[in-house]
């Protein structure tokens, strides 16, 4: 069943960003109406569902300034960097702390840190000498958000993806999504629309084999992306993949932030120290290649030296946030971290695409606009905020809010009746499930992501790049108009699948044409291995065309401060001495021909002739 | 040799364990899994119906207020 309503702004998503877009939205102009479609359950949904234990990033003065992250984010980004959002989420900070702490109802102190001058407590993370980092006793942040954002009235669709957002000359006319649970549809006629759908987080699959063996949120599988893209969005950086060390299996956090900003340490197999800073920039992702690939690995994380009450702290945040499973994890195999070695890490087991642990996303400005008028964007599908993560996508969150809820109460509905372009996307929709017989959606995504992973892990190799692409085209053509969904459960797989061949088109195609490599590991060509000075400050863009996918070398906005746009890390030359092959003399050659298995053929093509003979004189 | 047939609602391999004594069938774990995993089975007790999106995050057994739900293990894949 189709139903038809209207908003005045929908927000796509219900995790960090988008819990704080409702929230923000209402406290801009409460007349307005706001709809919310999350995927999920709004209180356990997204990559905080289990809460989280630090914001990353943030700027709290006295310990920096906002100045300060512009610097490092132009650094981290080697310049491909809009430095006014930069310097618009750094000047949010206090206010951030604050309505957090109001959200949770929690004092000064309790949910942060603070020093003893009752300034909050930043931590060293990236690599400046200014700590950006703040921990946070959060295991009831998306709770605490759920709950704010329910409180304001706005109308919560659970476990109710958005399938496509319509758009008409340029500008949003609403949002079509479907119950996973009840199999109906719903379409939101709506002046503006917040995305906050989130990472690609299921795009190359780690070596379990398990599906759901995600660091992000499995739910986020690149929809986000994908809506944008359909709806005319412009997104940049895909080509800057998220690539991260893991705790070898589990596909959790490596605890670099978590142990390593409380005295843990890491090294390889041999006892050499991989990284000086643990921020997934390119420099680090680089070193840890290299271990691996010179035969060093695997990493280990050494708590073991710690004092009996840090193990104790890092165990009570590791076991009780953000990923809690990983007790049960640890205790199944025996793993305690009293003992040497006992963590194992693994690298880049799953490349895929972030805004708030890369760059890669939608783009958008300071406010969070985006080329399609009324289409604003925020968190980790947002490509506008590099590396953002938790803070980002609150702050940003709260920022498009307002800013959805002043330009929709500025402008009116548009469009007609939506009903026939509604039904002809159901009708396309709904092909996986009306087919008796078909392909499992398990099977068929178990084939993508393996695909995606072998062929565009980095070093990017521009043949796998384009084998990559052969193989999506190939499944999209073949695999896909074969798919069988058994539920609409399943049938939401069967939609999820078109996302990551996009995702992982964006991904190549972007590799491809950014003719240069950058950003350590996360764009290093190996045919091209040193960053060109005609690609500095420049974003790949990617648009929809009217043949498919449009790619453009687009500039960053201008720079406020000429910041060093450089990390410290090299390219390394591949070159390696097997020392001198075995030399074959001429003389013993195989000869040309084989007379011997030709034989056979006539033969054997002989006796099929003269058996098709005698079954035809038998017939007659 | 025939296979005997597998009640949908029971499955034989599950890493999640629902005490069908304990279970008030409040439903709370079923609403709050982010994945949408757990459905209703025989008896309104609920069972892993989806269980390889699992992310075995264990918001079903911290949602739990008769401490029905347990996790034994972690996937078969990963543990």
């Amino acid at each position: 069943m189709l139903h038809l309503k209207k908003a005045d702004i929908v927000v796509i998503g219900g995790g960090a960003s988008g819990t704080m877009a409702a929230i923000h939205a209402n406290r801009a102009n409460p007349a307005l109406k706001v709809v919310m479609l999350d995927k999920s359950r709004l209180e356990t949904s997204g990559a905080a569902g289990r809460g989280m234990d630090a914001i990353n990033t943030i700027v709290l003065p006295p310990y920096c300034q906002p100045e300060d992250f512009v610097a490092m984010q132009t650094k981290i980004t080697e310049g491909v960097l809009d430095q006014e959002v930069s310097y618009a989420y750094a000047e949010l900070g206090p206010q951030l702390v604050m309505e957090l702490e109001q959200i949770m109802g929690r004092a000064k102190g309790d949910l942060f840190p603070v020093d003893d001058t009752g300034n909050y407590h930043l931590r060293y993370v990236q690599p400046v000498n200014k700590p950006m980092m703040l921990y946070m006793d959060g295991a009831d942040l998306k709770r605490s958000l759920a709950k704010a954002a329910r409180a304001t009235g706005a109308e919560i669709h659970d476990r109710t993806p958005a399938l496509k957002i319509l758009t008409e000359g340029g500008r949003v006319l609403g949002v079509l999504g479907f119950n996973i649970r009840t199999g109906d549809y719903v379409f939101i006629r709506a002046k503006a629309v917040c995305l906050t759908a989130g990472p690609a987080g299921r795009m190359g699959l780690a070596s379990s084999g398990y599906l759901s063996n995600t660091y992000e949120f499995p739910g986020n599988s690149g929809d986000g992306y994908a809506l944008a893209y359909e709806a005319g969005a412009e997104l940049v950086n895909m080509e800057c993949y998220q690539a991260l060390t893991m705790l070898k299996d589990f596909q959790g956090p490596a605890c670099g932030f978590v142990a390593g900003t409380r005295g843990a340490t890491s090294s390889n197999r041999v006892g050499e120290t991989i990284w000086t800073h643990p921020y997934p920039s390119g420099d680090t992702r680089l070193g840890t290649w290299r271990t691996f690939a010179e035969g060093k690995g695997p990493i280990y994380l050494h708590t073991h030296h710690l004092q009996e009450e840090i193990i104790r702290i890092i165990e009570h945040i590791q076991f009780g946030t953000e990923r809690t499973g990983r007790f049960l994890f640890h205790k199944r195999r025996g793993q305690d971290y009293r003992q040497p070695r006992c963590l194992e890490l693994a690298f880049a087991e799953e490349i895929g695409a972030c805004g708030g642990h890369s760059s890669s996303g939608v783009n958008s400005n300071r406010r969070g606009e985006t080329n399609v008028r009324g289409l604003y964007v925020a968190g980790d599908v947002d490509a506008g905020l590099p590396y953002s993560f938790l803070g980002g996508a609150l702050a940003m969150g709260g920022v498009i809010g307002e800013e959805a809820a002043r330009y929709a109460a500025g402008s009116d509905w548009a469009g007609g009746n939506p009903r026939p372009w509604a039904r002809e996307e159901i009708h396309e929709f709904e092909a996986p499930l009306r087919r008796k017989r078909g392909l499992p959606t398990h099977l068929v995504e178990f084939k993508a992501r393996t695909r995606l992973q072998y062929y565009l892990k980095p070093p990017k190799n521009p043949d796998y790049h384009e084998i990559a692409l052969w193989w999506m085209e190939r499944i999209r053509k073949q695999d896909l108009p074969e798919v069988k969904a058994e539920d609409p459960h399943d049938l939401l797989k069967a939609h999820e699948l078109r996302s990551i061949l996009t995702v992982g088109e964006m991904m190549a195609r972007s590799s491809l044409f950014r003719s240069e490599s950058r950003w350590g590991y996360q764009h290093w060509r190996v045919d091209i291995p040193e960053k060109k000075t005609g690609w500095n400050g420049t974003w790949v863009s990617i648009r929809r065309g009217d043949r498919g996918m449009v790619f453009e070398k687009k500039k960053v906005p201008p720079y406020r401060w000429n910041f060093p746009t450089a990390m410290e890390y090299s390219y390394p030359r591949l070159s390696f001495d097997l020392g001198v092959p075995f030399q074959k003399d001429s003389s013993y050659n195989n000869p040309l021909g084989d007379p011997w298995t030709k034989g056979r053929m006539e033969r054997a093509r002989g006796e099929s002739k003269k058996s098709r003979q005698t079954r035809k004189r038998t017939k007659s | 040799m025939k296979a005997k047939n597998v009640k949908p609602d029971k499955p034989s391999y599950s890493w999640l364990e629902i005490d069908r004594k304990k279970c008030n069938h409040c439903g709370l774990c079923v609403e709050m899994c982010p994945m949408d995993v757990l459905r209703f089975g025989s008896g309104k007790v609920p069972y892993m119906r989806y269980r390889d999106d699992c992310w075995y995050c264990d918001v079903c057994v911290s949602v739990c207020p008769r401490k029905a739900v347990s996790m034994n293990d972690l996937p078969y894949l990963i543990r």
